[in-house]
């Protein structure tokens, strides 16, 4: 090897990370992308529902196009996007956890909360339903889940988001409305499996173990289509399983640096026209069904009041 | 089997057609990898020299100390530095959270002992007749510590490039820190972890390729080098 | 007399507990060839190392053209560059010959010209000039050691240091490093200070000897009077003087002594007083061997018995039994014409001039 090596191999590393980021945000050079301005950066955190389906790779470049932004999405579950909000990490945080979302707006962390999209939840297992759920309630289906788990926990398994995550958090309402500790349940044997991932993985976990398992049925949908899924939807249509999409700001009086113009203008663009309309087909063409529902169309119990979502947020004046 | 050899296929074709989304995640990767190996050894090699050529008190201790943290668990520095540079946290003001500054960041943080520990012991293993020669001829302090750069160059060479092989294949510190956003942050790493649970096999497989390939060109380097 | 080009005085040097070099004062003049003999691990190495400042004295001073250079850094380094300094097993850089040989001169700043002239001189002294683009490290250990020698002369130092310069090579290679040092001497009258456990080198390329064992200095002097009139038994067992016998001087008339040494009474020659206890250091090579007393001008002759033979390289060492230990050396065809053997009783002689007579220290 040549004279000072190390000097030419420093240099190399060097020029080399300087060539990348000379070429600025990376972002810019991505076909997909058009031009945006790359020193605005609009960071959200999203239940991660809404990315394992796609719905945001379909959304971004809409956003980005009209707010010349450069949009930065996080996939992190409910419970880890609020903590990002709180911790002023993001500007604006897409949730699905009705009691947390509340706490976190008197907290003070957040503003400016619409519900945008609305789906259901389902419970999913083997075809064969060796704990016989098929046709029970939510709650029945989980009692005989727990029967059965704890008899031949071989068999039945049933696992969880375990991630204090929207979904994690709906499943432990359940629970509760079932009549169970969630602590005893949690705790109650091998049958019972956290799995601490997003909702597709712990999908493809259930899959993979012939277990039983709780999905958004947009995710159970996207996931079936994509890689063929071995277990079944086996019980729907509980009014519990009512899944209500938020978007939050961050209080910009809690965390100066948080974008809020542009989250308030993202914020109204969900509940607006144009994207409401395209919740409303998105996915129609692939799965024959769209994955989500406007929020507009929610009419049951456990709907949001309708000032939720039509009412446009406020322009932010400054304290 | 099938859905395996027909996601290798597509993944060559990924590969071969150069698909913009798999060259800019690999690129990315490489960037961010290679600032973070160019700040770690930047900061190393003199740390390093001043290590190894003075004496003075836990000098053992410090150097064992390094050696253990040559195993830093990612997540761990993941952790350390979510909590520094979280705009709630005291570096906060810095406002790099879920950007390639802070995965920068973070790498060098967690390949500097392994750099270091791997300089000091390539300077330690050059003769020490070297450094005397070299002072007898008259070198300074600072030609002597050149001059054992020098003579020990292959080894420090060695600890340069296992400080960017363990850069660019740590996924942890860059899923926590990084985010893996789309077209930002996503580096092969996070994209490998995040897309197979996606069911995106494909972009998976062809991600993993290039970095097997990375791997394989970084062993093959080391072994011509230790091989002089 | 003029200032010494180095001085030390009452230097020491301790690796942990242990004295290496204990409260030595040299002088070493400009221009001179000075070898520093002992047994290995006396504390030559450790003794030039101090002497070309590559290490600081526990204790004592060092002065060099002058100035004293014990502690101030920078003025070390400075002083540093005024000498060279070859190690016992000398190191190459990994690069080129010529690049080995120019290091020292970048160091110091030279202009290229400068450089190259006198890297292509110091080759052309060693006669390595075809080697010049050679990788330093595919040198055999002879090569080696003239491109080390090369290129601590590239410098033109003051002062030269050599730490056993033929040590570790073979017969062949040894000569031609001694005379490359032999032709350097000679010519550039440049200071050198040598380390050896080479007797006869230190002979033949020094002009003045100095005999360090267990960290002290214990005599200086001319290789004459090194090898002729040690001033101790310690430095008379060093250079090879067989017989060391302890004795007390009997009677006098006027130079010529007669010592004895408990049974014997040997004749030399000496200024001690009758009653002084003396050492008598004898030569093996000035003892000769007779199978009959013959008459001859040597004042001692002994009868005694050969206890022992044995060979070493072309000479056989005979020890007799003459009352008192006496040891010998005769060639081979001396020892088969005079048939020796164990047992036989034969005759001893040497002249009393042969007896070195030194003061008994207890």
């Amino acid at each position: 090897m040549k004279r000072k090596t190390i000097l030419v191999i420093l240099a190399g590393l060097v020029l080399v990370s300087l060539l990348v980021s000379a070429a600025g945000c990376p972002a810019k050079t991505e076909s997909q992308y058009p031009l945006h301005d790359p020193m605005v950066r609009f960071k959200i955190a999203t239940t991660t529902s809404l990315y394992d389906t796609g719905l945001w790779y379909h959304l971004e470049p809409i956003f980005e196009e009209l707010a010349n932004v450069e949009m930065d999405i996080i996939y992190a579950g409910t419970g880890i996007a609020l903590e990002y909000g709180r911790r002023g990490d993001v500007d604006a945080i897409i949730v699905h956890d009705r009691a947390r979302e509340d706490m976190f707006l008197a907290d003070g962390y957040g503003i400016n909360r619409r519900n945008f999209a609305y789906n259901f939840f389902l419970i999913a297992g083997p075809e064969s339903d060796p704990a016989g759920i098929t046709g029970s309630t939510a709650s029945e289906a989980f009692e005989k889940l727990y029967n059965a788990g704890l008899n031949d926990p071989d068999t039945v398994k049933f696992v969880s988001r375990g991630d204090d995550s929207g979904t994690h958090a709906k499943e432990k309402l359940i629970w509760s409305q079932a009549g169970f500790d969630y602590e005893e349940i949690r705790n109650s044997g091998k049958w019972y499996v956290e799995a601490g991932k997003g909702m597709g993985p712990t999908l493809l976990m259930a899959n993979e173990m012939q277990a039983y398992v709780m999905a958004d049925i947009s995710t159970f949908l996207a996931y079936n289509l994509k890689s063929g899924l071995d277990i079944v939807s086996l019980v729907e249509e509980d009014p519990i399983f009512l899944n209500v999409y938020a978007a939050i700001a961050i209080n910009p009086e809690t965390h100066s640096k948080a974008r809020i113009d542009i989250a308030n203008r993202f914020i109204n663009w969900l509940i607006s026209a144009e994207v409401q309309d395209i919740i409303s087909t998105y996915g129609e063409a692939e799965y024959g069904r769209p994955l989500f529902f406007p929020i507009a169309g929610c009419d049951m119990p456990g709907c949001p009041p309708v000032e939720d979502y039509t009412l446009p947020v406020p322009e932010y004046t400054g304290s | 089997m099938t859905e395996l050899w027909e996601g290798l296929v597509t993944a060559v074709k990924l590969i071969i057609s150069l698909d913009p989304e798999v060259m800019q995640i690999a690129g990315r990767s490489l960037a961010i990898s290679a600032t973070s190996s160019a700040i770690a050894a930047l900061i190393c090699l003199p740390l390093g020299a001043v290590i190894h050529f003075n004496r003075f008190p836990g000098k053992r201790t410090l150097i064992n100390i390094i050696q253990t943290l040559f195993s830093l668990p990612t997540v761990a520095v993941g952790l350390f530095v979510f909590v520094m540079f979280s705009s709630a946290g005291p570096l906060g003001g810095f406002g790099i959270m879920f950007s390639p500054a802070v995965m920068v960041v973070g790498q060098v943080v967690l390949i500097i002992p392994l750099m270091l520990g791997l300089i000091i012991s390539a300077l330690s293993a050059t003769d020490k007749a070297i450094t005397d020669t070299a002072v007898s001829l008259g070198a300074s302090g600072f030609q002597m510590s050149v001059i054992t750069f020098r003579e020990a160059r292959f080894g420090v060479l060695a600890g340069l490039i296992m400080g960017f092989g363990r850069a660019i294949s740590e996924v942890g510190l860059s899923l926590m820190v990084g985010g893996n956003i789309r077209g930002f942050t996503r580096t092969i790493t996070t994209a490998i972890s995040l897309e197979t649970s996606k069911g995106d096999l494909e972009l998976a497989l062809a991600l993993g390729m290039i970095l097997i390939f990375i791997a394989l060109v970084i062993n093959i380097g080391l072994n011509r080098i230790q091989q002089r | 007399m003029s200032m010494a080009l180095i001085e030390t005085v009452n230097i020491t040097r301790k690796y942990g507990k242990q004295e290496i070099i204990k409260n030595i004062s040299l002088k070493v003049e400009q221009g001179e060839v000075l070898a520093l003999i002992g047994p290995t691990g006396a504390g030559k190495t450790t003794l030039l190392r101090l002497l070309d400042l590559l290490e600081a004295p526990a204790s004592g001073h060092i002065y060099f053209d002058g100035r004293e250079v014990t502690d101030n850094k920078n003025r070390r380094l400075q002083t540093r560059r005024r000498m060279s300094f070859v190690l016992q097993k000398p190191v190459v850089f990994n690069m080129s010959v010529s690049d080995n040989i120019a290091c020292g001169l970048r160091w110091r700043k030279e202009k290229e010209a400068t450089v190259s002239q006198r890297v292509n001189s110091a080759l052309e002294l060693v006669g390595m000039t075809e080697y010049s683009s050679r990788n330093a490290r595919t040198l055999s250990g002879g090569e080696t050691q003239l491109v080390a020698i090369a290129r601590a002369l590239a410098i033109a130092p003051e002062v030269l240091f050599l730490d056993e310069p033929t040590a570790n090579l073979d017969p062949v290679s040894a000569a031609r490093i001694e005379e490359v040092l032999a032709h350097i001497i000679g010519e550039q009258k440049t200071t050198v200070v040598m380390a050896t456990h080479d007797m006869a080198q230190g002979q033949r390329l020094a002009g003045r000897i100095g005999v360090i064992i267990n960290g002290e200095l214990l005599q200086t002097g001319s290789p004459n009077d090194i090898f002729s009139t040690p001033q101790n038994t310690r430095v008379a067992e060093l250079v090879g003087i067989g017989n060391i016998l302890g004795g007390v001087i009997a009677n006098r008339d006027n130079e010529l002594v007669g010592i004895d040494v408990g049974g014997g009474l040997i004749q030399a020659i000496s200024d001690y007083h009758t009653g002084a206890e003396v050492h008598a250091l004898i030569r093996p090579e000035d003892v000769t061997l007779a199978l009959h007393k013959d008459a001859s001008s040597a004042r001692n002759t002994f009868e005694g018995s050969i206890t022992r033979i044995f060979p070493v390289g072309a000479l056989v060492r005979i020890e007799l039994d003459c009352g008192f230990p006496l040891l010998t050396v005769v060639t081979r065809q001396s020892a088969q014409d005079l048939k020796l053997a164990v047992g036989n009783r034969v005759y001893a002689t040497f002249k009393a001039t042969a007896v070195h007579v030194i003061k008994r220290w207890n």
